[in-house]
């Protein structure tokens, strides 16, 4: 079966180059731009991937974050977060993120990410 | 034939327009739109050089759904083998552009140039090149500097790249990297013109605080006409156009901050006292005026800002100083200092008497209307009294 991410950022441009880049390994992306959708799909396709922007306008990512994993513990989360916002790393490992990219991001990281964790 | 002619007029029809654009989101935008309406690809992105982050980022992109790089999503570090084709001094080879069918080749060969080329920089740029689905790279130099990389994806065709369009795109490269050196020249001076601004209106207001220390009424009292007065021009400026406005608000927010500097010339005793001003005293105070014009008239750039200071107790009918004036002969900015000044003067204490509330101090401009203050500020500042007090409501 193929593996399946959702990817939530609230620029749509994003999700869909995530989904033609994760598609190269064949992976298949549910995408979601805002915090409600993001919430709504992972109900309903139960992936076991998660790539979270740390800034949804409607929900912040923190908090996706949480809900997320009292729905399923073992989700693995990986959030986009900017350069800067080093507290914003540490809370996400706080709350039980398993790693973090940051924005503007090198496809080689994110490669090397993709088949750390998910193939 | 018919593309070579095509091309020739895309460059011209770009390079007269990269002269006229400063900023560079603009420019590079311009660019990318000409390069892949020539050549037909599936998409493209200009990563430029950021001087803080030491990196390249995608700063603007075109393409279809999911391969447009997101601007500002991704980026190339310096020791990518991308950037390295064209910066590390080690790779002996031209630093002209990345042809990924010409990769194919030289891979495949082991010719002269493939020698030149270590196999493993070789895989590991091919594989970076597949990452980022560009065909083609582009490096933009200045003198020795790499300040940008055209990143081009496929062809709709699937075709290959001719000689003449990659020579045709670094032509191009070439120039938006010119512009681009020009842009950021130009944000830097911008940049530095602001910090200038900012250090100039300070003085600004160091210098009109001095007046404060010397005469103790006025303490907060050039703030509030400044801020009085900037509003009464904001409101003002929805019936009567202003020509100019940037810089109308800026000599008024000058001269409403130095209309009182003058005073720094009178006897403190003067200023300060207590009792009803005799004729002579009276005299003297009513020099202020011309003298802030005076201490002013040697800075060129105040012309306006002088008119508003010599002239801010001008009145209306004619009967004011120093020079008399009547009507639509005060210019505009003195004749809103006038009203922001007369007000605030109103509704706070003065040396020789109580300050009146504002209901009081709203008649006695109303009454003053076409003798003290100009029919036109006064009808604005009701305007905007009202509002603003049923905003309260």
């Amino acid at each position: 079966m193929k593996k399946k991410v959702l990817a939530v950022d609230d620029e749509k441009e994003i999700v869909e180059f995530l989904e033609n880049f994760l598609a190269r390994f064949d992976i298949t992306t549910i995408k979601a731009t805002t915090g409600q959708e993001a919430l709504q799909y992972y109900h309903q396709y139960q992936p076991e991937y998660v790539f979270l922007d740390i800034k949804i306008p409607d929900k912040d990512g923190i908090t996706i974050l949480k809900e997320i994993r009292k729905l399923n513990p073992s989700v693995k989360v990986i959030m986009i977060t900017g350069s800067e916002e080093k507290e914003c790393q540490d809370k996400a490992k706080k709350y039980g993120a398993i790693d973090y990219i940051t924005k503007p991001l090198d496809l080689n990281d994110l490669k090397e990410k993709i088949k750390e964790y998910i193939l | 034939m018919g593309t070579k002619i095509d091309y020739r007029r895309e460059l011209e029809r770009a390079a007269r327009q990269m002269i006229l654009i400063h900023r560079v989101d603009t420019l590079t935008k311009l660019i990318l739109r000409i390069v892949v309406q020539a050549t037909k690809i599936k998409h493209a992105g200009i990563f430029i050089y950021d001087k803080n982050r030491d990196e390249y980022v995608v700063r603007v992109s075109r393409g279809k759904e999911g391969f447009k790089m997101p601007s500002g999503f991704l980026k190339v570090r310096k020791n990518n083998p991308i950037i390295r084709y064209f910066t590390d001094k080690s790779l002996d080879f031209p630093k002209k552009a990345i042809v990924w069918d010409q990769l194919v080749g030289v891979s495949k060969s082991s010719s002269a140039r493939s020698k030149k080329i270590p196999k493993q920089f070789l895989d590991d740029l091919m594989s970076h090149l597949s990452l980022y689905h560009a065909k083609v790279c582009i490096p933009g130099f200045f003198r020795n500097d790499l300040i940008g990389v055209l990143f081009l994806g496929e062809k709709k065709s699937k075709r290959n790249f001719t000689e003449e369009e990659i020579s045709f795109l670094s032509v191009l490269a070439s120039d938006v990297v010119m512009a681009i050196k020009n842009a950021w020249l130009i944000e830097d001076l911008n940049h530095q013109l602001q910090i200038n601004k900012r250090l100039f209106l300070q003085t600004v207001v160091a210098l009109a605080s001095s007046i404060e220390a010397k005469d103790v009424y006025t303490i907060g009292h050039t703030e509030r006409v400044t801020k009085y007065a900037l509003i009464i021009a904001e409101g003002l400026r929805r019936y009567k156009k202003i020509e100019n406005w940037e810089k109308f608000r800026e000599d008024l927010r000058i001269a409403a901050l130095l209309h009182d500097i003058g005073k720094i010339g009178i006897p403190e005793d003067i200023l300060n006292k207590k009792s009803p001003l005799n004729d002579k005293e009276r005299s003297v105070i009513e020099k202020h005026p011309a003298i802030g014009a005076k201490i002013l008239e040697n800075i060129e750039e105040f012309k306006e800002v002088l008119s508003g200071v010599r002239h801010h107790h001008e009145k209306f009918d004619g009967r004011g100083y120093p020079s008399g004036l009547k009507g639509r002969k005060i210019p505009l900015i003195a004749a809103i200092i006038s009203l922001a000044d007369a007000f605030d003067a109103m509704i706070t204490d003065r040396p020789y008497r109580k300050a009146l509330n504002t209901d009081e101090a709203i008649g006695e401009i109303k009454r003053q209307r076409g003798k003290q203050f100009s029919p036109l500020v006064v009808d604005v500042f009701l305007k905007v009294y009202n509002n603003k007090n049923n905003h309260k409501r």
